[in-house]
């Protein structure tokens, strides 16, 4: 019945499976509805990237864009969101809107318009995934498009200037993530306990911010404030990634997998667990007695004096 | 200029209503219209040709209150919480950031699609929206006007990736768009089940701009009315918040009929 997949798309490093958000999300969405695909990243070969990346291939047909992507996948009963109500649903549907509205700007801009950030890694990441004479071009015209795209959706006035626009941008794209981090709270996902395409589509945003190691980081040191949301990357990356940049994992390693999963969710849940109780415990009585202990120390000589400052 | 009151001669600028607003602007201003009724904050419609000029961003509706011109309905919101009016206090965090990605949701689709149907579509270009655009001016600047906008809106649909879809992919977005809206209603009366809220205003603008709107076909009203709950939210809130004022609606209602003399 499953025709084989395949999807070719942009390959990754530090960590992640792809550093492209739209091919991350793709490539997230496959491993939460256990899809079968065969993810080709681009690399040096001749067969140059046509038009946008990601495209899934499946015998004579090819799908390009993510949300389309996803529909393909939807309708050939791989369905990540079988167990949402309705009005789930529609929130997906808000949120992705909201991420595409406030946080793609910035992301954008992370990537492909901040100087320092282009020149040192992005092109020069990007470039060695390509065969040589499109290296030149590619990567200059993806700038090009960002930028484009940046300017013509929020660049009109009273922000006459792209430094302005810029400040603009990141403030949207902070707001976002505040409200992404109050609305997952402290569950695992952002319906449940099962990932659904929400949970694709932020990952797939959220993982290169988090992970790119980028000479400037206001973004990602942002992320780094919000710890559900760092968790919440982690946990996917362990959970459904591990080290398989290729992400094709033979039948046998899939009953290991579905229990260490199990065991991840698990450990999880215990520590948040435990986390409770600290928290419990420390609004509780019993802490001011620890401060009294902490500053007498602090009393008793200089050298205890850089303990004072960490006491809380 | 926070603490001062709301004046009594504040004002909303948007195009003239019978011969030349679009369904995008005329969606907005109706937004901003509902949300400051829904405040309670009197406010005057004053329709000029050159509004779209006048405002500080270089998009209608703008409103001018006291000594300062803040225009779009997301500025407009914060000043008026500035001033101390604010209808979304009420919700806890969670509710703020639905709230917020609801309204993006409207932006993103309903709003897009809008811009898309008046300036991509060939049919509605030339028959409704370049006769509307230019018609306060003489010939040629009314066609030297409504051509430029084009190009602005066509660079910014390929921008965003909208320009390759067909108006057919254009009208299934409207149809999720509206699906998610309707399941988010549900069968309360608001999105916030008890009291309006910025984005109830947002989604009655569009909404019922949408329905009392003809365009070349119905297919995109059709849309709409598939879905009875947000039809019936449109009539509840034009009955509450704009049968008090004669003048709006029965322009409101008149606004459709004027539309299909130009065709």
């Amino acid at each position: 019945m499953a025709a084989p997949m395949e999807l070719s798309c942009w390959g990754g490093d530090w960590g992640l499976p792809s550093l492209h958000p739209e091919s991350l999300t793709v490539m997230a969405y496959a491993k939460f509805s256990g899809a079968p695909l065969t993810v080709n990243t681009v690399n040096n070969s001749w067969r140059a990237p046509k038009g946008d990346l990601p495209v899934l291939v499946s015998e004579d047909i090819v799908i390009s864009q993510p949300a389309k992507i996803l529909n393909f996948l939807r309708k050939q009963k791989y369905n990540a969101d079988y167990d949402l109500s309705a009005k789930q649903g529609a929130d997906t549907l808000a949120y992705i809107a909201l991420l595409e509205e406030k946080l793609l700007p910035a992301l954008l801009h992370t990537f492909w318009i901040e100087a320092e950030n282009y020149c040192s890694v992005t092109k020069p990441w990007f470039a060695s995934k390509i065969a040589f004479p499109l290296s030149l071009y590619l990567p200059g015209k993806m700038s090009r498009e960002a930028l484009n795209r940046i300017l013509l959706t929020k660049g009109g006035p009273p922000l006459y200037s792209l430094t302005e626009v810029e400040a603009q941008i990141y403030r949207d794209a902070k707001e976002c993530l505040n409200l992404l981090s109050k609305r997952l709270g402290t569950s695992q996902f952002f319906f449940g306990d099962t990932p659904t395409t929400l949970d694709a589509f932020v990952f797939g945003f959220l993982a290169p911010i988090y992970k790119v190691c980028f000479p400037r980081v206001q973004l990602q040191e942002h992320l780094k404030q919000l710890p559900n949301l760092c968790r919440f990357c982690d946990d996917i990356l362990t959970c459904y990634f591990r080290l398989t940049v290729s992400g094709h994992s033979p039948a046998g390693q899939d009953t290991a997998d579905a229990n260490l999963q199990k065991l991840t969710q698990l450990v999880n849940k215990e520590s948040n667990l435990i986390e409770k109780m600290d928290d419990n415990l420390r609004k509780s009585p019993q802490h001011p007695p620890r401060k009294l202990t902490m500053l007498k120390l602090a009393a008793g000589g200089e050298e205890s004096s850089p303990m004072s400052r960490l006491s809380p | 200029a926070a603490a001062e009151p709301w004046p009594e001669n504040a004002a909303l600028y948007q195009q003239l209503k019978e011969e030349q607003i679009l369904l995008s602007d005329n969606a907005s201003s109706l937004a901003v219209q509902a949300f400051l009724q829904m405040c309670n904050l009197p406010i005057r419609v004053i329709c000029r040709a050159n509004a779209e000029y006048m405002s500080p961003s270089g998009k209608v509706p703008f409103i001018h209150v006291g000594n300062q011109v803040v225009s779009e309905l997301g500025p407009i919101v914060q000043f008026v919480k500035a001033k101390g009016h604010s209808l979304s206090d009420g919700l806890d965090e969670v509710q703020k950031a639905e709230m917020k990605a609801y309204m993006e949701l409207v932006n993103n689709m309903l709003l897009t699609a809008e811009l898309y149907l008046q300036w991509c579509d060939d049919v509605t270009v030339e028959e409704i929206t370049h006769p509307r655009y230019g018609s306060p001016y003489p010939w040629p600047l009314n066609r030297i006007l409504s051509y430029q906008k084009q190009w602005e809106v066509r660079r910014k649909m390929k921008a965003i990736g909208w320009a390759g879809k067909t108006l057919e992919q254009v009208l299934e977005d409207v149809d999720q768009c509206c699906h998610a809206l309707s399941q988010r209603l549900g069968t309360q009366p608001y999105f916030f089940n008890k009291q309006p809220t910025e984005l109830d205003a947002l989604v009655f603008g569009h909404l019922f701009t949408i329905l009392t709107t003809q365009l070349i076909t119905d297919e995109l009203s059709e849309k709409v009315k598939n879905y009875s709950n947000l039809t019936a939210f449109c009539r509840r809130i034009e009955q509450q918040y704009f049968e008090g004022h004669e003048k709006d609606s029965s322009t409101v209602a008149a606004r459709s009929s004027k539309r299909s003399l130009l065709r």
